[in-house]
């Protein structure tokens, strides 16, 4: 060692930790549509939010302000009439397999079957639509079933239900094995749009359990939309508002409920008054 | 019991003599009639009695084209020689080759209206000229058609392309348009290509609907198939029809009416059952 040359380890404590750069960045995001008339309607304005890897982001807000918006534009369904939407620092432009989405709806294809559903995936990304008729293909597919199987099991679901169509199966049911298909990907992002919205209490809270069950256990960053306060805050590690624009002109921004500045979190305590105690 | 109850609940019995009264009428009136003018004049032709019936059923399936029974020829051949080189059969084959060709050039349909509603350029490209050529009346580019293709089998499969394609064209591209989009985004959080998407989530979806959109056009197809064969044809079903039209030949015309009919319903049942074997979780609105 050269002397007066410092050791890696030591070199580190006496650096400033590298600042971490934001594993999903929404910048000065602005949506809006033509209307009639040629007015325009802003949904979004002035977005920026970051968040980092491995967070549970809960999104709330009253319906119409915004919130599936701002998730389609993470999932890349959408793009914003203006700013940028970054993924590990490249740009969002449309929907691809690093990002698993759980709708409120729709989210498995009605023609296959739960396993079909979840093993969908795995086939197209091996598999193209010459290939997928080869003998290779159908030894592929007993692999690809079994860890279908394994996915149901950790969704709580039985093998008896793997024959089943969506249609047979109930709400709860079908958003669980929304959820195995998009993880048997191992996305980086999961984004659900209201994807418990239309369950029951009692299959909702169990729903929430297995949620952050698999969140812990895979580490996936997961943007949560939802209209519901106390689901919000039980889940997330962060919860984001997006409230009324201060400047008052009809559009939407994003309040971090962590870090917003106090005149701006009494605001938001007014609008979403009761999130603490419901929570606790 | 009141009839204009909107809950009323018929019991098995009077669904089933319901649904068949109608047939039963149509029947009994038919042979009223024909003995009624049997008995005013002996050679009527117009309402053929039963026994004129069997005779022309009869004489379509044995009887070879131009004969009016069968031949000494025929007289020593088996009877399945007679049926397969008489009338009834070989006008049978000869419609339904045409219109099967007709039916595979719907498939090539089906995939222009799923790629026009799935590919927005390929919609924005062919849509308008599509809507416009939906518009012309199939039957009046008859002569054109005539013109341009001759009499021969080509120009009678593209009347049945011009009188049918379109609306398969628009019924495909509309049922592409009503998959859901979170469909086509889930098929892309879960790897799919463009392609991938297409076929394998957006057709697999709507094919019975498809399925069934090609059902309901059987009738239209055949309807321009006839049109074509009466013509200008020298073989086919509806040549015949038109054939013995001149010489008020009714008691074979009417056998044929019922056996296209028959053989429409077959497909289409056939059709309707392999749409529920092929696709279980399909649920007709």
């Amino acid at each position: 060692m050269v002397p007066g040359s410092l050791t890696e380890s030591t070199q580190a404590l006496l650096d400033p930790p590298p600042r971490e750069d934001p594993f999903i960045r929404l910048d000065r995001i602005r949506v809006s549509y033509a209307l009639k008339g040629g007015e325009r309607k802003i949904v979004l304005d002035g977005i920026d939010l970051e968040i980092h890897a491995g967070e549970f982001i809960s999104v709330i807000g009253q319906t119409g302000c915004g919130k599936s918006t701002l998730l389609r534009l993470v999932l890349g369904s959408e793009t914003p009439t203006e700013g940028r939407v970054l993924v590990e620092g490249r740009e969002v432009v449309r929907p691809d397999r690093d990002r698993g989405y759980v709708p409120q709806k729709y989210s498995l294809f009605p023609d296959k079957t739960v396993v079909d559903n979840i093993t969908f995936g795995l086939e197209v990304e091996e598999f193209n639509l010459l290939t997928c008729f080869t003998p290779r293909y159908y030894t592929r597919r007993h692999e690809f079933r079994a860890e279908a199987m394994r996915q149901l099991a950790k969704m709580g679901l039985h093998e008896t239900d793997a024959t089943k169509y969506p249609d047979q199966l109930s709400g709860g049911m079908q958003q669980r094995v929304a959820i195995a298909q998009a993880l048997v990907m191992k996305p980086k992002i999961l984004l659900m749009d209201e994807a418990f919205s239309a369950l029951d209490p009692g299959t909702r809270a169990g729903m929430q359990k297995l949620i952050r069950e698999v969140w812990k256990e895979t580490g996936t960053t997961v943007l949560f939309v939802t209209h519901n306060i106390a689901e919000a805050v039980r889940l997330a590690t962060r919860v984001i508002v997006l409230a009324k624009n201060p400047a008052a002109d009809g559009s939407r921004v994003a309040l971090d409920l962590s870090t917003a500045e106090p005149d701006i979190s009494a605001r938001i305590e007014q609008v979403t008054g009761h999130i603490r105690s419901d929570a606790s | 019991m009141s009839l204009l109850n909107i809950c009323a609940k018929p019991s098995r019995a009077a669904t089933w003599t319901l649904s068949w009264l109608l047939f039963a009428t149509g029947i009994v009136m038919y042979f009223y009639t024909a003995q009624k003018r049997h008995k005013e004049n002996p050679d009527d032709r117009v309402v053929p009695t039963l026994s004129q019936l069997a005779s022309g059923i009869y004489q379509a399936a044995m009887s070879q084209d131009g004969d009016d029974q069968p031949s000494a020829d025929a007289q020593g051949q088996s009877a399945f020689e007679r049926f397969r080189h008489g009338m009834l059969w070989t006008d049978t084959v000869a419609s339904s080759r045409r219109f099967f060709y007709g039916l595979a050039l719907l498939f090539p349909a089906v995939l222009l209206g799923l790629h026009m509603g799935i590919f927005p350029y390929f919609g924005i490209f062919f849509l308008r000229f599509i809507l416009f050529f939906d518009k012309i009346i199939a039957l009046s580019v008859l002569p054109i058609l005539f013109i341009a293709f001759g009499i021969d089998e080509l120009s009678k499969v593209m009347l049945i392309v011009i009188g049918v394609t379109p609306t398969i064209i628009l019924d495909t591209f509309n049922l592409t348009k009503g998959v859901p989009p979170e469909q086509l985004v889930k098929g892309f959080t879960l790897g799919a290509s463009d392609f991938d998407v297409a076929y394998r989530v957006v057709l697999k979806q709507i094919w019975p609907r498809v399925l069934n959109s090609i059902r309901l056009n059987l009738k239209p197809l055949m309807l321009f198939l006839f049109a074509g064969e009466m013509i200008a044809s020298t073989d086919g079903l509806a040549y015949r029809i038109a054939l013995l039209r001149r010489h008020m030949g009714m008691n074979i015309i009417i056998p044929y009416v019922l056996w296209v009919a028959l053989l429409l319903f077959l497909v289409d049942l056939a059709m309707r059952l392999l749409n529920k074997k092929l696709h279980p979780w399909f649920r007709e609105a």
